[in-house]
């Protein structure tokens, strides 16, 4: 088998191609278990000590401090959050209430150079050695962020229009973020946008299709004009509308979480002739709570269940977040070293 | 269809800006508050309820059907009071402690009142000690303990055992949920009752309500 670099090891499992081993990257993992694992070590140290196959390049946003004590800041899209011991931190606060708001309101300026220099440091020293991600969100989870979660679910029916026209505002920002990323050298573009939960969709598929599939649909196509790969992730259970995310051309799926019963051998038998799979080993329970020897055997069944022929990314079913054991994070990475080479060898996965 | 049937349907068919109108009504045709409420708002409810659950709708229109609710209640619970009547059970509601994800707590807690609850939710990263004072210093029959995090979820137990420590224990009846919670953690803490989405949430409310009264 020919000896690929990371990012063709990458780029191969994206096009559904058998690389030389199954690759491996995590879209986000905590500070504190890096540190665990590598003490003081900077993210591209880091990457390079687990031999990550891409690097990610966090959604560029500023933050203003309004309370220092109280770790709140107001991004740059006006929303006020909270940080806590998490990565994520916490809408406390929306800018747009209603449309009066709407009429005064700045988004961010997605030309500011300085929202590219570390992709572009990047290129210079990873550039086809290993893959680069751009982190990007839909236009669904940041108006979220503007709107409120339940206020803008609710004005799916109260003000439609009011939905549409801030989604409109986001997919403007990210069809020029998305081109200056191509143009600042990113292979990849990793959309988030959490369009369910463990349960089920948040929405019906007419939703669906009128305020959040439309704008996703336009950023993957100018992502595919820029000649990019485009990897989508949510959250839960996905099932019923997979077939519209594949329909509009993304290379891969992420995170296939078992705790939404997203059986990932029953997602390479659907999708594997389209779609990449990136995820699954359970974050919420084996990596958080098992042992390493649990970790080891749900990495195994995860290369058996959707690694033949390519098109699989192992990774966490979501993030690497603050209550993973770094042991096992370590032994998933081992596991994936071990018995993720081309030919796979399915008794030993067995 | 009469009036209180209307009202049902009006639940069912997210009437959010009509709710208020047709409530007033209603109440002047004769039909008693508490008619309104068992006959119209809980069983149109119920009906959004088990829709949910079969995937026939989804947060939007469970959200929506509680707004409407909601709005038919702050119409009626003043009546109710004045009449000596009022909530069915009364719920104190929380994200533990280290944890500050309110949504799916705060749509549990829309179902709740739009149930007939009185609820007071008492926030987010709340810590054992304040869910302690909170069950000593008010009548509730249920106190609810919410976290996403697979880190925050040890607090869920912390509360459960400070309460036993405060000698509250068997005031309340403690149900938890949230993302990464199962019924066989539930069972593991200690907790009476698990809720995997805000309806199932409601349907146990009702039972530990009916044990704890």
């Amino acid at each position: 088998m020919a000896k690929y670099t990371n990012a063709e090891r990458i780029f191969r499992a994206l096009e559904r191609k058998e690389p030389d081993r199954v690759p491996h990257f995590e879209n986000m993992i905590d500070p504190k278990i890096m540190n665990k694992i590598l003490p003081g070590a900077s993210y591209e140290e880091f990457i390079e000590h687990m031999d990550w196959d891409a690097l990610v390049h966090d959604d560029q946003c500023r933050e203003e401090v309004l309370d220092e004590s109280r770790r709140i800041v107001r991004d740059e899209w006006g929303t006020v959050k909270r940080y806590t011991q998490e990565i994520v931190p916490i809408r406390v606060e929306v800018p747009i209430k209603s449309e009066k708001d709407l009429e005064s309101y700045q988004p961010p300026d997605p030309d500011e150079e300085w929202r590219f220099e570390q992709i572009q440091r990047w290129v210079k020293r990873y550039q086809g050695e290993r893959a680069i991600v751009a982190d990007i969100h839909d236009p669904n989870p940041v108006g979220t962020e503007l709107l409120g979660f339940e206020e803008q679910l609710m004005a799916f029916y109260t003000n439609p229009e009011l939905v549409l026209r801030v989604h409109q505002i986001v997919l403007d920002y990210y069809l020029r973020y998305i081109n200056n990323v191509i143009a600042a050298g990113a292979d990849i573009v990793f959309i988030g946008g959490d369009w369910a939960y463990k349960n089920g969709p948040m929405f019906s598929l007419e939703h669906l299709n009128k305020f959040v599939l439309p704008p996703f649909k336009a950023m993957v196509q100018e992502a595919k004009r820029g000649g990019v790969y485009v990897i989508k992730h949510t959250d839960g259970n996905c099932w019923s509308f997979l077939d519209s995310i594949v329909e509009v051309g993304v290379d891969a799926f992420h995170p296939w979480d078992p705790m939404a019963d997203m059986d990932i051998g029953e997602a390479k038998q659907k999708y594997g002739d389209r779609l990449c799979l990136m995820g699954n080993v359970n974050c919420a329970t084996t990596l958080s709570f098992g042992t390493v020897e649990d970790v080891r055997q749900e990495t195994k069944d995860v290369i058996r269940k959707a690694g033949v022929g390519g098109g699989l990314i192992v990774a966490s079913s979501n993030t690497v977040h603050s209550a993973v054991k770094p042991e096992n994070y370590v032994e998933m990475v081992r596991t994936v070293r071990e018995y993720g080479e081309y030919p796979l060898d399915i008794k030993a996965l067995s | 269809m009469n009036k209180v049937q209307e009202i049902s349907e009006a639940i069912v068919q997210l009437k959010w800006d009509e709710i208020a109108a047709l409530t007033n009504e209603t109440l002047e045709a004769g039909v008693p508050a508490l008619e309104i409420i068992d006959r119209g708002l809980v069983p149109g409810m119920s009906a959004v309820g088990v829709k949910f659950r079969e995937g026939e709708v989804f947060l939007p229109e469970l959200l929506l059907s509680a707004k409407t609710m909601k709005t038919a209640l702050e119409i009626l619970l003043p009546i109710l009071s004045q009449q000596g009547t009022g909530f069915i059970g009364r719920v104190i509601i929380g994200t533990v402690s280290g944890d500050l994800h309110d949504i799916g707590k705060k749509i549990v807690a829309s179902m709740l009142q739009g149930n007939g609850f009185e609820v007071t939710d008492i926030g987010v990263d709340v810590d054992p000690e304040r869910f302690v004072e909170a069950v000593r210093d008010n009548d509730v029959q249920i106190l609810g303990l919410s976290a996403l995090l697979t880190s925050t979820m040890p607090m869920m137990e912390a509360t459960i055992k400070a309460l036993e420590k405060a000698g509250l224990r068997q005031r309340v009846k403690v149900m938890v949920g949230g993302a990464s919670v199962t019924q066989a953690y539930a069972d593991q803490i200690g907790a009476d009752g698990y809720g995997a989405d805000a309806v199932a949430a409601v349907e146990k409310a009702r039972h530990l309500y009916r044990l704890n009264r």
